[in-house]
This record gives structure tokens, C-alpha cells and sequence, in this order.
């Protein structure tokens, strides 16, 4: 089975999110668990989940509503430590069935 | 120019003056313009015939190098269609200001390229891919001819970028339009929704972008962020409303604490930022479109008092307004156009005199 590279699935991921077969309310769901208060946003990728988005914070995050928003299927928190000492990264896993990497997969034919 | 201003001036040139990064001037030197689009915020065609003084403008951008401004950014109309740009765009590179200009590269390719040396930037702007491009530009072979354009700047090593208006009905384009501007050479791409302004107003409500439409421009521009990294910078005027909230120290130069410091103590660029320059001469912050209640004046009449009588007495609607705008952003929980909501509710806020201090937002009252 051919790899199918991080950009391939990006690629797909913005013009699945841009057409407007995806529901508008599917859209809005997505877009109220993926921005979190006090999180900013650095990568957003496709994975097994869905999407996984990795967030900063030059915080020590307060996570704990995190475990109850829905549709998150995992997370994270790496502390930078010497190289950065007031910078953190939260890695989230969201289930996301629209974008689930397999699904992706089969539709660039692989 | 004196010297206590001019080093004023150098002092803040590091500091943050509201959300953007540099202390920008948008200056439209001309309404006139070789197409009439649907969309265009400021109602220009090929009929129009205001433009600057070109005397007047640089004086004008002379004092208000000493106020703190950086940028300039040329718009229209079409820029190239000003007369005197070349005079006036060297004058501001003698100031000291960084210059770029957003055309629709339509222009022949001798007169941009003239221009070419002297400018920091040049961003051509796109609506979608070519059927909806020229549809909204009323010109077959607009977006070809803009794409040719972009194609020869950055042949020749100069940066270019696009910038991109959508309305609704063209966020499907965007993804083939981004892969078709980064094959071109494009170094950065601007999105933005169509502002219901201008020409604009004309068209069906169905072309204006709700709150699940921002939200999906949003996430669109986040999975073309990942797919391009490093390669092009993709930017959405678009920010989640409690970050801004979350930054609203950077309005600290407009909304820091009067027992501190007066308003006309301080340089223009630290209370209004952008600041526009119309085709007419008239002075507004934020936006083309900002209601003319907020004008800061006219470039024939701008003298260090003129703006001095400004701070002193007439700021107070624009801080009233941006604190209010600010303060809204902490439940309002969506994602947003900053200047563009400014922008809409100017039109609806009348002016009265500020609230007592402690009713706004500032750095120091942090929630």
C-alpha cells in the first residue's frame, strides 16, 4: 500500500472543509472544539482520529475540561523544559469521521 | 520635522499599535480604475476622476512619518493610474517609509515593472478561480491576465502575493486557487471575506459570509497553512474573538489609562492604526468605509495643531468604539473580521463622549 504523504492529505482536508457538501453545522461543531480558550493553534493535521492539532501556550494549560469536550479522543502536553521553559505544547486528537485518515486514504486512491 | 518627534517616532517603532504588526497608512491616490467590479468597497471605474494632489499628499505623508507611520499601502482604484505615483512613492521612500501596492495586473506589464524597484511589495489581487474572477471583474481574461502578471514579477525575483476577496459562494475555489497562485510564485496569500461596502451592498445577501461560513473559510486556511508549512504564508483576516480579547493589551497605546498620559501626548500611529487616506484627501481610521463621524480631518488642512485638536478633543468616539468592540469579543465566542466589524458597527455607534476609565478594557483592568 503506497504512503500517503502528510501534504496529500492536507491538500484533501481543504477542499473537503471548503465544499460545501460538508454541513454547515458539521462545520461550526468543528470549529467550537478546535479553537480552545487560551490555546493558540500551530499545526493542524489529518491522523487515525480525524484531525490532531497541536497548540501552544506560554502558560501552564488548564486542561481540565478538555477530557469532557466531545469528540476528543486523546491528549497531550509536552513541556518545552530547558529549551523554552514558559512554553507548552498540547497535542489533541479529535474524532472527526469526516477526516478520518483512512477514509482520506481511499479517496487519493491508495 | 523637529527632533523630539523624530525621536518620539523612532521610539515607538517597535511597539504594537493595535493588531496589526507595522503602523500602516492605506493610501488611495486615485478612484480611477480600468474595470468596475461587483464588489469593489470603493465604487471605482473607469469614469471616476478624483485623485490627489500630489504636492498636498506629500506633505501630508511628511508629518505623518513624524507621527509614527511606517507603511504605506497603495490601493485604489488602480494605483498604476495616478499620475504622479512614481514622484510620490520615491518621496515616501525618502521619508523613510516601506511602500507596497495592491493592483488588479491588468495594467501593462512596462508600467509595473517601472515601479518595481521602488516597492517592498506588490500583491494582485484574485476573487476565486477564473470563471468567478471574471465574472466579479466584468472583464473576460482578467484573472488570466492577472495571473501573467504575478508569473512575471516573481520571474523576475521581485516578492509578490495575492490578495484574495471571496464572497460566499467561492470558498470551494479557494484550495485550486491557492495551488495555482504557489505554482505562479506567489510568496504570501491574503484571504479575506468580501466587506459589505461600496458597490459590495449590491449583491444578493446570499454573497456576504455568515458565522458557520467564517468558521469554515477558517479551518480551510488552517489545512492550507499545514499543506503549504514553510513554503508560501497563508493569512486569513479572521481571528477567534477571544483571542483578540486575549490581545487586547496591543490597544494599549488608544486605550491605556488617561491619569497617565493625555491623548495628545501621544503620536497618531499609537491611537489610530490603520489610518486610510481617501482619493479625497480625508483622513479615517481603520477603513475606507469607517464612518464619516470618525474622519481625523483632511490632508489640505493637516497641521501638527489640526491633529493636535484631534487627540484632545475628537479621539474619544474611536476609543469609545474599539473598547466597546473589544469588550464584546470576550463572549462572543466566534470567529471574526476585527476591522471589518469595526468598521459595520461605526455606522451604527453615535459618537458621544467616552465612559468614565474604568468601563474599558484596558491592559491593566485584565478580567
Amino acid at each position: 500500500m503506497a504512503t500517503v504523504s502528510t501534504k496529500e492529505l492536507s491538500a484533501r482536508m481543504s477542499k473537503r472543509l471548503a465544499n460545501f457538501k460538508l454541513s454547515d453545522a458539521a462545520i461550526r461543531s468543528l470549529a467550537d472544539r478546535v479553537l480552545i480558550e487560551g490555546l493558540s493553534i500551530g499545526r493542524f493535521n489529518p491522523c487515525i482520529y480525524g484531525i490532531c492539532i497541536d497548540y501552544f501556550s506560554d502558560k501552564y494549560p488548564r486542561l481540565e475540561g478538555l477530557s469532557k469536550k466531545l469528540g476528543v479522543s486523546k491528549w497531550e502536553v509536552f513541556p518545552y523544559g530547558i529549551i523554552d521553559w514558559d512554553r507548552f505544547l498540547v497535542r489533541v486528537a479529535f474524532d472527526v469521521a469526516e477526516f478520518e485518515g483512512k477514509g482520506l486514504a481511499r479517496e487519493l486512491g491508495h | 520635522m523637529s527632533s523630539v518627534t523624530s525621536s518620539t517616532a523612532g521610539q515607538v517603532a517597535d511597539s504594537r499599535s493595535g493588531f496589526l504588526p507595522d503602523r500602516v497608512i492605506h493610501l488611495h491616490p486615485t478612484r480611477r480604475c480600468n474595470l468596475s467590479c461587483l464588489h469593489c468597497y470603493s465604487e471605482s471605474d473607469p469614469r471616476r476622476k478624483e485623485s490627489l494632489d500630489p504636492n498636498a499628499l506629500c506633505s501630508a505623508l511628511e508629518l505623518l512619518r513624524t507621527e509614527g507611520y511606517g507603511v504605506i499601502s497603495l490601493s485604489g482604484g488602480e494605483p498604476l493610474l495616478f499620475a504622479p505615483l512614481r514622484s510620490v512613492v520615491e518621496r515616501s521612500r525618502e521619508l523613510g517609509y516601506r511602500v507596497t501596492m495592491i493592483s488588479n495586473g491588468l495594467m501593462p506589464a512596462e508600467r509595473v515593472d517601472r515601479l518595481l524597484p521602488l516597492l517592498d511589495n506588490v500583491a494582485i489581487s484574485f476573487d476565486g478561480l477564473a470563471p468567478t474572477h471574471d465574472a466579479l471583474r466584468g472583464r473576460d481574461g482578467a484573472f488570466e491576465s492577472a495571473s501573467a502578471c504575478v508569473r512575471r514579477i516573481a520571474a523576475q525575483g521581485r516578492p509578490v502575493s495575492a490578495a484574495i476577496s471571496l464572497t460566499r459562494s467561492s470558498i470551494p475555489d479557494l484550495p485550486d486557487l491557492v495551488d495555482h497562485l504557489v505554482g505562479l510564485g506567489v510568496r504570501a496569500i491574503q484571504i479575506r471575506p468580501v466587506a459589505r461596502a461600496g458597490r459590495a451592498r449590491s449583491l444578493a445577501d446570499s454573497s456576504f459570509f455568515g458565522a458557520s461560513d467564517r468558521a469554515r473559510l477558517y479551518l480551510v486556511v488552517m489545512a492550507l497553512q499545514q499543506e503549504l508549512q514553510d513554503q508560501v504564508r497563508v493569512h486569513c483576516d479572521l481571528a477567534p474573538s477571544d483571542g483578540l480579547w486575549r490581545q487586547r493589551d496591543d490597544y494599549a497605546g488608544l486605550l491605556g489609562e488617561c491619569a497617565e498620559w493625555r491623548c495628545e501626548d501621544r503620536l497618531l500611529s499609537d491611537l489610530v492604526n490603520p489610518l486610510v487616506i481617501t482619493e479625497v484627501g480625508r483622513l479615517k481610521p481603520i477603513a475606507y468605509d469607517f464612518d464619516a463621524r470618525f474622519d481625523i480631518g483632511s490632508i489640505d488642512e493637516l497641521s501638527p495643531q489640526t491633529l493636535h485638536a484631534y487627540k484632545r478633543t475628537r479621539v474619544s468616539g474611536l476609543r469609545e468604539l474599539v473598547a466597546r468592540a473589544l469588550a464584546d469579543m470576550q463572549h462572543r465566542g466566534e470567529l471574526v473580521d476585527w476591522f471589518d466589524h469595526c468598521t459595520r458597527i461605526s455606522s451604527m455607534q453615535v459618537a458621544r463622549r467616552p465612559e468614565p476609565e474604568h468601563s474599558l478594557p484596558a491592559a491593566h483592568q485584565r478580567a
